[in-house]
């Protein structure tokens, strides 16, 4: 774990994790226990050297949690039902989103079709995924070029350009957004399929992949945690 | 080596024949440059070979393509990926990985091929290739050129018999593409056998062994190396070929000076706490036609974002007609026609394109704007639907419908070819008398035809070249 300052853990640990932490939430039933929830979540993403992810992740979430104890303490009828609906989603979806920001950040593609290959998934399942994995930082470059050209065109990307003139500042991002969406994806699959990404034959890596006792700790960690809260939701 | 015989291709959902009767023989060791307009059929021609049509590009094929005596259609396509490597054009999205290492040695991992013989090839490759700069690097932090050098090397450690490249110099600066003539050599000095499809050819002059000329899907003609150099100058105009020749930056410097339009003093330029241009100073007047040059990442782009007010971190002034300006002010006075111009065209068709966020866009100027750069036959089809060329057309137009004062152009010749070239200059220049125009540019021979000042970003700003 110290050598490899990366990929501490296995990407598969990282999904069944992931899946876990979907079932965790979508099980606990007050917001002080999502509240702790969100905090294990950020200490996982400080042992993935995340530290500064974990707390902006962390900070946010706080605020929504106070606004949400401020509404149903002291709001009006009106704004809690405006706002619950809201918020309620939002403390049902948190988590989730964290834990896979963090697995997007720190998986990479390739180390992830090799452990997928080593746990038998089927190619089918697995190519589709790493070329989601990695076409979401695409986004990124294309929304910086985006928000120039629009800026070019004197329509302000901006939240305050969005209220102004809603349909022209969703047709400026949605456009170009969607062809050059298309665009990468055809390239990153021929860029694959050339380099025959279809081979049937084991995948190797040349990041070494292991299975650690990290691993099995996280793992135990995690499922110990599934089960408390199951309990703790049906049995108490 | 590789035997094409009697191959006609329709994409599907197009009209016209891509390839039309195609005979081609091309044996081991043989280096061929398949030259010709956009258009034309080079692509598709690397893509019958590597198997992409009909595999991932569907249409209609007919005729007979052998690799080493055996049908390409007979190949699985990662089969065929170890004897044929493909080097596509656009370096931005020909990466599986975001690392440069896991991208190098990708097609060997998919091969399945134990982790000391990856760590051998890959510190191989890096080594023939002159590259180990590049390695332990993020994909996202390369230059345009670095992009190139890894998917090149990519290929390479995979170790086919066969490689095809696709315009791979469209997005290099002169010394990259010295690099790259570096290791297309090392290709043939080993007994490859190379097929590259390009529009600047004059570095590919010492290697090839055959040339062959397409037009409208046909092969027009193929000629040998020494019939190929004997052509005159005129044969390959009129064939709308670049130049054989490397050519030098030769620009008649015109000093008008007296009462600049645009002045920048004490001008520098940080991106993430680097200093990317320190302490420029410059001005131009309206008329001026400006090559801005300097080497890949460089920051040539930066420099233009900059002066379009788009980025914010600099110091320094920026005066237009002797008044200081912030970016915002700027933002009003310049259009940038972007590399990629797919990111700046939204709207459902041509002729909105055209009234898209601009005011006081009168139709009858759209007209005549659209009317001059071939245009107005397109000017209810959706934007996506024009050819590459075409949408950098309508993004020139839409600038100069904008009519801003300072119009700026990063790299408009990457991927165009002679004639597209030539159509590009003229409406430029007759639309630059009351325009201080910008262009970012490696393509000396498209910088010699057009502009009239040079701006070089590494050796400051230069009165005379």
């Amino acid at each position: 774990m110290k050598k490899e300052s990366n990929a501490p853990f296995n990407p598969c640990t990282k999904i069944v994790l992931l899946f876990l932490c979907i079932i965790i939430s979508s099980l606990l039933s007050s917001i002080e226990l999502e509240l702790i929830f969100v905090f294990i979540i950020a200490l996982f993403c400080i042992i993935n050297k995340k530290t500064k992810f974990a707390l902006k992740g962390f900070l946010i979430y706080l605020v929504v949690y106070f606004v949400s104890i401020l509404t149903v303490q002291y709001g009006s009828n009106t704004l809690r039902s405006l706002l619950m609906p809201f918020l309620g989603l939002v403390h049902k979806v948190y988590p989730v989103c964290m834990f896979s920001m963090l697995i997007l950040s720190t998986t990479k593609v390739g180390e992830f079709l090799s452990a997928m290959g080593y746990a038998g998934v089927s190619k089918k399942i697995t190519i589709p995924l790493a070329v989601m994995l990695r076409y979401i930082p695409t986004v990124r470059e294309d929304w910086r070029y985006i928000k120039d050209s629009m800026y070019l065109r004197g329509i302000s990307p901006s939240f305050f350009g969005f209220i102004k003139n809603p349909a022209l500042t969703i047709e400026c991002i949605y456009s170009p957004m969607i062809i050059m969406a298309s665009k990468a994806a055809d390239e990153l699959t021929i860029a694959s399929i050339t380099r025959g990404i279809e081979s049937p034959k084991k995948r190797t890596s040349i990041i070494e992949i292991r299975f650690d006792f990290h691993d099995v700790f996280a793992l135990i960690a995690g499922v110990l945690i599934t089960v408390l809260v199951i309990y703790r939701r049906f049995f108490l | 080596m590789i035997e094409l015989k009697g191959i006609n291709f329709t994409y599907k959902n197009a009209k016209n024949n891509s390839l039309n009767n195609i005979d081609l023989e091309i044996k081991k060791g043989e280096f061929v440059l398949i030259s010709g307009a956009s258009g034309s059929g080079k692509t598709s021609i690397t893509r019958v070979i590597n198997k992409l049509i009909p595999y991932y590009y569907e249409g209609e094929l007919e005729g007979t393509a052998k690799i080493n005596n055996d049908l390409v259609s007979s190949y699985q396509m990662f089969e065929l990926s170890e004897i044929v490597g493909s080097v596509f054009q656009n370096p931005r999205t020909q990466f599986f990985n975001v690392d440069t290492n896991s991208e190098i040695v990708f097609g060997l991992e998919n091969q399945g091929i134990p982790r000391d013989i990856l760590k051998k090839r890959l510190k191989e490759t890096c080594e023939t290739l002159d590259i180990n700069k590049l390695q332990n690097r993020n994909i996202f932090h390369l230059s345009g050129g670095e992009k190139q050098k890894i998917a090149f090397a990519s290929v390479y450690a995979m170790n086919p018999d066969i490689y095809l490249l696709d315009e791979p110099s469209s997005n290099l600066d002169i010394p990259t593409i010295e690099v790259l003539k570096r290791h297309l050599s090392v290709l043939k000095n080993s007994g490859k056998t190379v097929i590259i499809s390009e529009h600047r050819i004059y570095y590919l002059m010492d290697l090839v062994d055959k040339v062959i000329y397409m037009k409208n899907g046909q092969i027009q003609k193929s000629y040998s190396k020494e019939d190929f150099l004997n052509l005159s100058e005129d044969e390959i105009k009129a064939m709308a070929l670049r130049c054989r020749k490397k050519t030098k930056l030769n620009i008649e410097m015109s000093n008008n000076e007296k009462h600049p339009y645009l002045q920048v003093s004490d001008f520098s330029i940080y991106r993430k706490d680097n200093c990317i241009i320190n302490n420029m100073n410059f001005s131009a007047n309206k008329g001026d036609i400006v090559a801005v040059i300097g080497s890949n990442g460089v920051g040539k782009t930066t420099f233009l974002r900059t002066l379009c007010g788009l980025h914010d971190d600099y110091k320094g002034d920026v005066l237009l007609n002797s008044k200081k300006t912030n970016a915002k002010k700027r933002r009003q006075k310049t259009y940038m026609v972007m590399q990629d111009v797919n990111y700046q065209l939204f709207a459902e068709s041509v002729f909105a394109e055209c009234k898209l966020g601009i005011e006081n866009a009168s139709d009858a100027l759209i007209e005549e704007i659209l009317n001059e750069f071939d245009l107005s036959d397109y000017k209810n089809n959706h934007p996506n639907t024009l050819s590459g060329g075409q949408k950098q057309r309508l993004a020139i137009a839409v600038g100069l419908i904008c009519n801003k004062e300072i119009f700026v152009l990063d790299e408009p010749t990457s991927g165009l070819d002679y004639t597209n070239m030539v159509k590009t200059v003229e409406l430029l220049k007759r639309y630059s008398k009351d325009k201080i125009i910008f262009i970012a540019t490696h393509d000396t021979e498209f910088a010699n035809l057009i502009c009239n000042r040079v701006l070089d970003l590494e050796n400051r700003w230069k009165g005379e070249l």
